[in-house]
């Protein structure tokens, strides 16, 4: 697999000066995919279409699950962000 | 379906702010960028074609790796746009809409919430904090550390090929179940010390190494919604914990500042308002 990492070169973006890290695509996908304000527009990607998209990065979907196994318990205090 | 408005395309929302946006700064990212106005709202949105976005075209895509690096890439670069302006309400990557009238009862609908969260929103950044662990490099320190492994280790050097197969296995189940108790642990400790300087704070599920594209597992994968006069504080909590844990194996990949993507739906809201 290609690396698709990007850093962000845009001069005009105020978050150059302070992103840490790289922009990975792991970093959008983990965020702009899974996440942000879902309404009902007329077409939205599905939890099944995001899993689709991992699919393309040929991944075993069971293999998030193993992982989250080996976390354990999930922490206290924390809220599980909404799916 | 108005026919007219469909032939021009679909209208993509990237997000909703609540100053007027500079389009100008926009327009080097996406064709035609334009705004809908509602109640002291802007939604930013911009045709895209059904060849693309129409729904059996959108999934199809979805499957094209190339198709979505590029695209979720100009989502995020929008909204970081205007963001620079304002503060915004980042929708999900492909919010599509079928007409304009479709996307202002929407707006209307949930008017109230957007105004709600934008205020709530304002004044604060998302961070993103994943913790990776070599797992080979723990398991050589609680080799050292844990008096019961140790002690089979050092039995195993002395025992005979069969005995010593046994005692492995023990040895092998011992330095998982340890291991599995310090990542917890190590977990735990990082998010609890990383909310203390947060307003908000949430847990997203863990990425298998395909995705990372690491060699180290991900350990926890989670995401804090913090003032920004307290991101200092956090970033040198995050200096604090690599410190600490860097002879475990740790890994802290902190990022930031992230439009709050994690930290926008109306009702996760409403828990952390009690």
């Amino acid at each position: 697999m290609d690396r698709p990492i990007k850093t962000i070169q845009d001069k005009n973006s105020y978050l150059d000066l302070r992103k840490q890290e790289r922009v990975t695509l792991l970093e959008i996908l983990d965020r702009a995919l899974e996440k942000g304000v879902v309404i009902s527009g007329d077409i939205v990607i599905s939890v099944a279409d995001v899993d689709l998209v991992y699919l393309g990065l040929k991944v075993l979907l069971s293999s998030v699950e193993t992982m989250e196994h080996l976390r354990g318990a999930p922490m206290a205090g924390a809220q599980e962000g909404p799916t | 379906m108005n026919t007219k408005e469909a032939k021009e395309g679909l209208i993509y929302l990237y997000c909703i702010t609540d100053k007027v946006p500079k389009l100008k700064e926009i327009e080097s990212l996406v064709d035609k960028p334009y705004f809908i106005y509602h109640q002291s709202l802007y939604a930013i949105v911009n045709k895209v074609k059904e060849s693309e976005f129409a729904e059996e075209n959108l999934k199809r895509n979805l499957a094209d790796l190339e198709w979505i690096k590029k695209k979720a890439n100009i989502h995020e670069k929008v909204i970081e746009t205007v963001m620079k302006n304002s503060c915004a309400i980042p929708f999900k990557f492909g919010t599509i809409f079928n007409t304009e009238e479709n996307l202002k009862i929407i707006l209307k609908k949930h008017i109230g919430e957007f105004k709600d969260t934008l205020k709530y929103l304002e004044g604060k950044e998302e961070w993103g904090v994943k913790i990776y662990c070599d797992l080979e490099k723990l398991k050589k320190v609680m080799i050292q550390e844990d008096g019961e492994i140790s002690k089979l280790d050092k039995e195993i050097n002395s025992s005979s090929t069969g005995k010593a197969y046994l005692l492995k296995k023990k040895k092998e189940e011992l330095l998982n179940i340890a291991v599995n108790k310090k990542l917890n642990e190590y977990g735990q400790i990082s998010f609890d010390r990383l909310r203390e300087s947060s307003q908000e704070a949430g847990i997203n599920k863990l990425l298998p190494k395909e995705v990372t594209e690491r060699n180290d597992e991900m350990i926890l994968n989670s995401t804090f919604l913090i003032n920004k006069d307290k991101i200092e504080n956090f970033l040198n909590i995050v200096e604090d914990l690599r410190t600490k844990y860097t002879d475990r194996g740790l890994f802290f990949d902190c990022t930031g500042p992230w439009p709050p993507y994690n930290f926008c739906n109306p009702e996760k809201e409403k828990i952390h308002n009690g």
